[in-house]
């Protein structure tokens, strides 16, 4: 058995303002980890591509925001509290215990909390994962359990769909912030299709249903402000999508990639991209790529009714390798939005329009299609002890533009002293509000101590300037660790 | 007429002289060539053809990491050993390769080997024997050996490559070294640029990494050392980080990787893990510590205008209805702040133009149309219900798109929730998508 324990610990100290310049926020906001590890658990013997392989991975988290005033989490003081806010102090990110390569490499399987990453995003549940590796270039998945919701012990609202306000209602009545809805246990399941063993082509085809259940506050206004009303308990979609990504390469000549997302709920391709690079020599990439977004949200959310059009974005970009050492990565972008032009009808041509459809709407915009374009230019210089990054991009549309650049170094002396350092200048463009342009500079500061193997103790000291809130400060200690037997 | 004669003479004893001068002096100026020091004479670029199957043109060599830098101090022409004179194979001098297991393992020739022919004796080196004609001088084959060295030649250093690899299994399948090496026997220093290329290794290593079938397999781990610890494969080492190259679906980690590394590990996120572990990732996907390799400086006070701009995706890394909107409630930016924190100034354009009808340029609708999300990351769904509440509930303005009937029915039947919100449930709209 291999076992190794981990820890990632940041103090974080600074303020919040407004955008009008006042001091909302005094942040002192302690983040730590503890990872605890054990690999090998069958004592694979070294170098045995074919062995049985079995491993624990856990990390908890501890995140607390010690700047959090008491009226914030007291639903007594309605002129103070912020639900959901006080939650989720301590959570497991991830304990599941995973096989590998059983039964002659067909079986592996995965228990406990676990993520999921593939074309249906990042996504985590408790429960169980099956997979089953073919010797036909054919893996089978399989998985249920239930998806980590915000509002239950030891979890975070990160994972679940977005577009409802969510958590834990404990302590407070059923007619105060009827927006926040009570967390209910949340039934997932799924299956995926994905080839294997082939290095020049692989596909993933993905589908994942989660349930909604129990109870939920509907209606806000009339019958609501005293005694919402409650929609019955009962199993209803929360979301149910169908994925499918795949990639493939002709090495050192060309390679492409592509996606696509339905949404079944919204009966609708949600997310669609494409992208195809080309290969010239080893040193130049030259990319195209697509992408297609609709928004969506959880079933129980409103959102998802809302006139939300898709947006597509094109681009160009290239990257090359000047030598070992200098790497180079320039794109533009062209985001088309749809927008409406003419009056809706919700009811199609088969009904009459909706009684209350677009009633003011007395003005269209005469270009559905308004875009907004960008472009950045990305440099690296690194060796083995220094790396020097330069991040530039320029994003100009009709509601703000951002033009600026950061350039970042870190240097390493004798394998343990650290350094870092960070400059970065932005002009915000805010088009919506003029008055909210402006410039920032910023610079960060930084020197650590690398103590023993993978252990390294950091001062950050962060120093960010605008006209709109002043001068705002960060000071950050950080603090990694691990150690094995 | 004697002068005349003399001239004559000169004239036909100068070439005589020029040729008897001049050609010794070229003779003596032009070096001898000196082979074996670099893979072709005058070091030429070695063609492709010449290069291990998977190499480029033009090629950057092989992987710094993974076969580390060379001190080769010792001249050699495999071209003049492997031609008909010598007759000498890859076997007369790696003979400890077709037996090897183990990439660990020296495949190097001893000089033992070479004192056959080069009358030399190295059994014992630390006392070594030269021979007696040229080519048995030390300096014949070590670089900058002098004779006041003595025995003291410089080594020839030559690291272990970073894999796992048996020679012997490979030539037990048949495999003929030009297959890894490419065409040794028309060089003359082999160098590191004869190593394998991975994109070569792929040409068998293709197939399936279940059990059962073949052996030639493509799991990472074949080759590469497993991680140490949760990782497929290790990737730190004394001559390097190692990093995918572009050709393997373009995952390089070029600088511009982390905007477009979504369609890598959408596709085939155990190929991700094969190097990171779940903390890496979760660094910036779950993390609380904002990554400065993602967001510009001053992100806190700007992030509202490129939200708008949907420059980045929020949603891929933050989830709106939590992260986003309880820090607009605290900070009073949301509609449904606390009325203590509320904000003094406003977010939104005057409400004259944003909200009032009649409907005009900069209206939030079209806003919405556009970016949903950055309604999203602010309010909740009270806000909106007030005004896009159906009559009874709310004020009645209709935020369907267009053809919204003719889907309904799917989410009425699914999910009928969110219709609760806005409609009564006697409302006759409704009947349309029951």
């Amino acid at each position: 058995m291999d076992p190794e324990a981990t820890s990632d610990t940041s103090a974080q100290f600074y303020d919040v303002r407004s955008p009008t310049g006042e001091t909302i926020l005094t942040r002192r906001r302690l983040t730590t980890t503890l990872g605890l590890n054990a690999y090998d658990l069958l004592k694979t013997p070294p170098g045995d591509p074919k062995a049985a392989d079995l491993s624990l991975r856990i990390r908890l988290r501890y995140d607390a925001d010690f700047g959090v005033p008491g009226s914030v989490t007291d639903p007594t003081q309605v002129n103070g509290f912020v639900p959901g806010v006080s939650q989720g102090l301590v959570d497991i990110m991830y304990a599941y215990l995973e096989g590998r390569r059983f039964l002659k490499g067909w079986l592996g399987f995965k228990l406990g909390r676990q993520y999921l990453v593939d074309a249906l995003g990042w996504w985590s549940f408790d429960g169980g994962e099956l997979s089953l590796t073919t010797p036909y270039y054919l893996k089978a998945e399989v998985y249920g359990g239930l998806e980590q919701r915000g509002g239950m012990p030891l979890s975070t609202s990160r994972f679940e769909s977005d577009g409802i306000w969510t958590g834990s209602r404990q302590n407070f009545g059923t007619s105060l912030y009827t927006s926040f809805q009570p967390v209910s246990l949340g039934p997932a399941a799924g299956a995926a299709l994905e080839s294997t063993g082939v290095t020049w082509i692989h596909g993933r085809l993905t589908y994942r249903r989660v349930y909604n259940t129990g109870s939920s506050n509907v209606s806000e206004y009339e019958s609501g402000v005293v005694s919402p009303a409650i929609y019955p308990e009962g199993l209803r979609i929360a979301s149910e999508r169908l994925g499918y990504a795949m990639d493939t390469d002709w090495p050192g000549v060309a390679g492409a990639k592509g996606g696509v997302v339905y949404d079944f709920y919204r009966a609708q391709i949600t997310h669609a991209y494409g992208s195809i690079d080309g290969h010239f020599g080893q040193k130049v990439t030259v990319s195209a790529d697509y992408d297609y977004y609709v928004p969506s949200f959880d079933g129980d959310s409103i959102f998802n009714f809302f006139a939300a059009e898709p947006m597509n974005d094109a681009g160009l970009r290239a990257n090359v390798d000047v030598d070992r050492h200098l790497s180079i990565a320039a794109g533009g972008h062209v985001r088309v939005f749809d927008v409406q032009t003419a009056q809706f009808n919700p009811g199609g041509t088969s009904y009459s329009p909706s009684p209350n459809y677009n009633v003011m709407a007395t003005y269209f915009p005469t270009n559905g299609h308004p875009f907004d374009e960008g472009g950045y230019l990305h440099a690296r210089w690194r060796t083995g002890e220094t790396n020097v990054a330069l991040r530039g991009a320029g994003d100009f549309g009709d509601e703000g533009q951002r033009v600026g650049a950061d350039l970042s170094g870190e240097h390493v002396f004798e394998t343990r002293y650290v350094v870092r350092a960070r400059a970065g200048v932005w002009q915000w463009k805010d088009d919506l509000r003029p008055d909210r342009d402006a410039t920032t500079v910023n610079y960060v500061a930084a020197v650590g101590y690398r103590f023993a193997p993978r252990c390294q103790a950091m001062v950050d000291w962060e120093h960010d300037i605008n006209r709109l809130v002043g001068q705002r400060f960060r000071l950050m200690l950080l603090l990694t660790l691990a150690t094995t037997k | 007429m004697t002068t005349l004669r003399s001239l004559s003479r000169a004239f036909v004893l100068l070439p005589i002289f020029a040729v008897l001068l001049v050609v010794p002096m070229a003779l003596a100026e032009a070096p001898q060539p000196l082979h074996g020091v670099a893979p072709l004479p005058n070091d030429q670029k070695v063609p492709l053809k010449l290069l291990p199957p998977g190499a480029f043109d033009p090629d950057t060599g092989p992987s710094d990491v993974i076969y580390p830098t060379q001190q080769l101090t010792v001249r050699f022409n495999h071209a003049k050993h492997i031609a008909k004179g010598i007759g000498a194979t890859c076997k007369t001098c790696h003979k400890a390769a077709y037996k090897s297991a183990s990439a660990a393992d020296t495949l190097l020739p001893k000089g033992v080997v070479c004192d056959s022919c080069h009358s030399s004796d190295h059994e014992d080196t630390s006392k070594v024997k030269p021979g007696d004609e040229d080519i048995g001088q030390c300096a014949f084959c070590h670089i900058g050996h002098k004779a006041t060295d003595g025995n003291a030649v410089a080594a020839v250093d030559v690291p272990r490559a970073n894999l796992l690899f048996s020679h012997k299994a490979h030539v037990d399948r048949n495999i003929g070294c030009p297959q890894c090496h490419g065409a040794v026997e028309e060089l003359e220093l082999a160098t590191r640029d004869q190593l394998p290329r991975m994109r070569g290794c792929f040409h068998c290593h293709q197939m399936s990494d279940a059990a059962s079938q073949g052996d030639a397999k493509s799991a990472c781990d074949t080759c590469h050392f497993r991680g140490d610890r949760g990782t497929g494969i290790k990737t730190m080492f004394a001559s390097g980080t190692l990093e995918p190259p572009s050709w393997m679906h373009n995952s390089e980690h070029t600088p511009d990787f982390i905007e477009r590394h979504k369609t890598v590990a959408a596709d085939d996120s155990g190929y991700c893990a094969n190097c990171h572990k779940e903390d890496f990732c979760t660094d910036c996907h779950d993390g609380r510590v904002r990554p400065r390799s993602v967001h510009p400086s001053d992100y806190l006070n700007m992030h509202a205008i490129e939200a708008r701009m949907a420059t980045q995706k929020c949603e891929s890394c933050h989830r709106e209805q939590s992260f986003c909107l309880d820090c607009h409630m605290r900070v009073g930016v949301a509609e449904s702040s606390p009325i203590g924190d509320k904000d003094s100034g406003r977010f939104h354009p005057p409400k004259s133009v944003w909200s009032d009808p009649p409907r005009k340029p900069g209206h939030h609708s079209f806003e919405a149309e556009r970016n949903l999300n950055a309604c999203v990351s602010c309010h909740t769904e009270r806000d909106c219900v007030a005004c896009h509440g159906a009559q009874g509930i709310g004020g009645g303005f209709d935020p369907h798109q267009n053809g919204f009937v003719g889907g309904c029915a799917t989410e009425f039947r699914r999910n009928a929730r969110p219709c609760f919100v806005c409609h009564e449930k006697d409302d006759p709209v409704l009947a349309r998508c029951k």
